[in-house]
């Protein structure tokens, strides 16, 4: 027992003192220093400040905007290619050449990614080229600066994520049980809605909380794609480290942004719990 | 129906394929400014990058902060793994879930806790200062693919191990690694990975002599596009496909298979 117990310790030792030393007190000295006021005493104004300022309210709202959007994008996106791929895809060759695509823009920087739409959607880019010429629009459409050029970014970081959550809830589904609906008459529309949806229902929570919780706490995408004219909430954070110099200010921006973010995940993890035994021990 | 969500499905995979293949054609053209589609085909772009002294300095530093994160991270992983698979302790579910916790964190908010931290130790701006973030955020990649890979059955391989008479470690390197092999070497793939394309991150700590691909990336495209850029990027994309491919290879991706 005790000789387990030295085991443990060694074991231990290393993966604990360096978690410790460079993720929990870093986090605590943000923690700290979050509640404390320019003169070094303990104070809510930093948190009274984010909640009493106007502007703070407005990047709030369109960082969640964002976030609020590109969940639901990537939803209505996610769910046919997830289906796509399951259900739809016989090939297996075709499948898997399907999943390197999908993965592949997750093995690569946010830089990387972000730059390619950020030439895609310049004026002279290939999205206004094809908008002009194929007569949508009179003249070029500005979308670098604009929310919808962040949200056309984001969706394309996040999608990814999306399509692998609902994807697994899906491949979970018997689809035996899809045929027994057919069989009793109900029509493709209705065996969806009450029978496949539901059973995937936790996935597509799942993937819209970590979806949301990352379009949240994004950086590198919107400020590479606001071009500085739109601002969100973790770039407000950004700037009070690198040039504001308020850490104690940044310290409760950076807390806010965390708390949102463990909160969602919170939820996500509690969600993606199956929720009925009886249809998954087949 | 089938023909709808085919059509949405393969749109989207089109959208998702769409700017790599723009950042890779971009880097072939033959003018001064980034056109797609390329006009010329020309490898011109690539050789400015690697007479680049500063790019080839911080692809340097991006792959040594990598490769050495990856390996602190196995160091801390592997014995943190052996401890929760195989043995049973108080605190067992709240210490897995704080090793595991770096993964949900949102970068920015590491690098500034970091960069605070860091100032007053005077771990700032130098490469340990780089590392232990890095190590950081890729140990629960390495941990999460390695814990699966831990079984029941094997308990009883490494007994008979130490009763044939083996010490404790050789029972380890002769038994237990070559049966988590796979997992840690995906693993250590993702956490390679996710070192190499850290922006959030490095940028609290990177400077004009010390910094990383994706920093100097990020900070070059905020004020100007060129084609030499799309060539550091496509030297990344290609990377990452040789990566994929990899662990194809290695572990076989089965992502979304029926079964």
């Amino acid at each position: 027992m005790s000789q387990s117990r030295t085991t443990i310790l060694w074991l231990l030792a290393f993966p604990v003192c360096l978690l410790t030393a460079f993720f929990v007190m870093p986090l605590s000295v943000v923690l700290i220093s979050s509640f404390t006021s320019g003169e070094g005493q303990f104070t809510f104004g930093q948190y009274g400040r984010i909640l009493l300022d106007s502007y703070h309210w407005d990047v709030i709202l369109v960082t969640f905007r964002l976030a609020v959007l590109s969940t639901l994008i990537c939803v209505l996106l996610g769910y046919p290619l997830a289906w796509y791929l399951v259900r739809i895809v016989k090939w297996r060759s075709w499948r898997r050449a399907c999943v390197i695509l999908l993965i592949l823009p997750l093995f690569t920087s946010n830089i990387v990614r972000s730059f390619g739409w950020m030439i895609l959607l310049g004026r002279t880019g290939l999205v206004n080229e094809f908008l002009v010429s194929f007569g949508f629009v009179d003249r070029p459409l500005r979308f670098l600066g604009t929310e919808t050029g962040i949200l056309i970014g984001l969706v394309y970081i996040l999608l990814p994520f999306m399509v692998l959550t609902i994807g697994n809830a899906l491949a979970k589904v018997d689809p035996a049980l899809e045929q027994a609906s057919r069989d009793l008459g109900a029509g493709s529309a209705r065996t969806f809605f009450s029978i496949t949806f539901p059973l995937t229902a936790h996935g597509v929570l799942a993937g819209g909380i970590i979806v949301f919780s990352m379009a949240i706490s994004a950086y590198v995408t919107p400020a590479l794609l606001s071009g500085g004219k739109v601002t969100v909430l973790a770039m407000l954070a950004f700037q009070q480290y690198s040039t504001v110099f308020d850490f104690n200010y940044g310290g409760a921006l950076s807390i806010t942004l965390l708390v949102f973010t463990i909160a969602l995940i919170g939820i996500a993890s509690w969600l993606a719990k199956p929720r009925t035994p009886e249809l998954e021990g087949k | 129906m089938t023909m709808v969500v085919r059509l949405i499905a393969l749109l989207t995979l089109g959208y998702l394929v769409l700017p790599l293949v723009v950042v890779i054609g971009g880097s072939l053209t033959d003018t001064r400014f980034l056109a797609f589609p390329p006009q010329g085909v020309t490898l011109e772009w690539y050789n400015v990058i690697l007479r680049d002294p500063t790019y080839i300095n911080s692809f340097m530093i991006s792959a040594l902060l990598a490769a050495a994160a990856t390996l602190v991270a196995i160091l801390a992983a592997v014995p943190a793994a052996i401890a929760i698979s195989r043995y049973d302790f108080k605190g067992k579910a709240m210490l897995s879930a704080l090793l595991l916790s770096p993964l949900v964190l949102p970068h920015i908010v590491l690098g500034a806790a970091l960069l605070q931290y860091g100032a007053s130790i005077g771990l700032i701006q130098n490469f340990p200062a780089l590392l232990v973030g890095h190590t950081v955020i890729v140990t629960p990649f390495v941990l999460r693919t390695l814990l699966p890979q831990f079984s029941r059955d094997q308990v009883s391989l490494e007994e008979a191990s130490r009763d044939l008479g083996a010490s404790a470690w050789s029972t380890f390197f002769l038994v237990t690694l070559p049966q988590i092999r796979s997992g840690l070497i995906s693993g250590a793939i993702f956490a390679f990975i996710t070192s190499f394309i850290n922006v959030e991150l490095s940028i609290f700590n990177t400077t004009a002599e010390l910094n990383t691909i994706p920093v100097q990336l990020f900070n070059y495209v905020q004020y100007s596009v060129d084609p030499s850029i799309a060539a550091v990027s496509s030297i990344t994309i290609l990377a990452a496909v040789a990566a994929i491919i990899l662990i194809d290879w290695l572990i076989g991706l089965n992502f979304l298979s029926d079964q």
